[in-house]
């Protein structure tokens, strides 16, 4: 009775929190919904006898994931809502035809699985059988019979390291460069990372304008001779 | 009435439904981005239900994989956006229609 209650709760939550995400112009609040589409999600976990994974939802979902989602989103400082646009005609019956696929999916999950009367664990019932979600179950079947998978996501997280690192470097300077002094003439593309291929002139007055637009650190030296990009 | 594995089913269904009618309705990169989130973690849900309704550990090795996954995407899927953002001024799919950068 108290799951049934519960199911509701936090299943309806969740669904209001989708729904949320969806309809907010600003996706900072959608960011904020989500969040809480993830800690309704976490509860539906604990019930469902998964502590771990309801650990794990609210540390590396809600906390990592949804941190780095919420700076990007400071740090493009996006304060224009999404403005309407004009879509193409075609899309409306695309969309109507979609929905019907994923309702279909739906009545026929629902379907296939209301016969299966499969009681819901509790944690009364622990001992009769074992609770396959407690945290050591999950060591051991991650350690033994899911090694290679488990290798295979290091690997993973090891190339998105890297390629999330290339991706945001900025066309850096070689180390070691230094400065030719006085007036000079440079392609833009140097100056400006953006601009790859543009090697049209930018003409420079001093060393120090030179430092400036190539992102040297100030120093303290007025003329800025020779100084390291260290 | 005891909540049983069709509840949860349809939850996820009800939850990825919301997910991909998001992507599709979205034109703000960051936005789409929170939608496949979202889809992830409705696929996420249905995984844990049939784990834990048929006593099977291996439902939850596929989330926590999924988990990984869906980090690793994080960390690539914003520095691209932050890539497009620098050349392109804007966070419009639409702006962003040349595959290049």
């Amino acid at each position: 009775m108290f799951t049934l209650l519960f199911f509701i709760l936090f299943g309806s939550i969740a669904v209001g929190c989708a729904l949320a995400v969806v309809i907010q112009r600003n996706p900072l609040y959608s960011a904020i919904s989500l969040v809480g589409v993830f800690l309704s999600l976490a509860c539906l976990y604990v019930m469902l006898a998964a502590p771990f994974i309801a650990a794990v939802q609210v540390i590396v979902y809600a906390g990592a994931i949804m941190v780095l989602v919420i700076f990007v989103i400071m740090l493009l400082n996006v304060d224009d809502d999404e403005h309407r646009i004009k879509r193409p005609k075609h899309m409306v019956p695309a969309a109507i035809v979609f929905a019907i696929v994923l309702l279909g999916m739906t009545l026929f999950m629902i379907n296939a699985t209301r016969k299966a009367l499969y009681q819901p664990p509790s944690p009364t019932t622990a001992a009769a059988a074992p609770i396959p979600g407690l945290t050591a179950n999950i060591g051991e079947g991650l350690f033994t019979k899911y090694l290679l998978p488990f290798e295979i996501t290091s690997l993973l997280l090891l190339m998105a390291m890297v390629g999330a690192m290339s991706l945001a470097r900025r066309g850096a300077l070689p180390t070691g460069a230094r400065i030719v002094p006085g007036s000079q003439v440079l392609p833009r593309h140097l100056v400006e990372d953006t601009a790859f291929p543009d090697q049209t002139a930018v003409e420079t007055d001093s060393t120090a304008e030179a430092a400036v637009l190539l992102g040297f650190p100030q120093t303290t030296r007025g003329n800025g001779r020779n100084e390291d990009s260290e | 009435m005891n909540v049983t594995l069709a509840f949860y089913l349809a939850l996820s269904a009800i939850l990825f439904t919301i997910g991909a009618a998001g992507v599709l309705l979205k034109r703000n990169v960051i936005s789409m981005f929170m939608c496949i989130e979202l889809m992830l973690n409705a696929v996420n849900l249905s995984f844990v239900a049939f784990s834990s309704f048929f006593r099977d550990v291996s439902g939850q090795m596929f989330v926590f994989i999924v988990m990984t996954v869906a980090a690793a995407e994080a960390a690539v899927g914003l520095g691209i956006i932050i890539a497009i953002f620098r050349n392109r001024e804007s966070l419009d799919v639409d702006d962003a229609n040349i595959l290049k950068l």
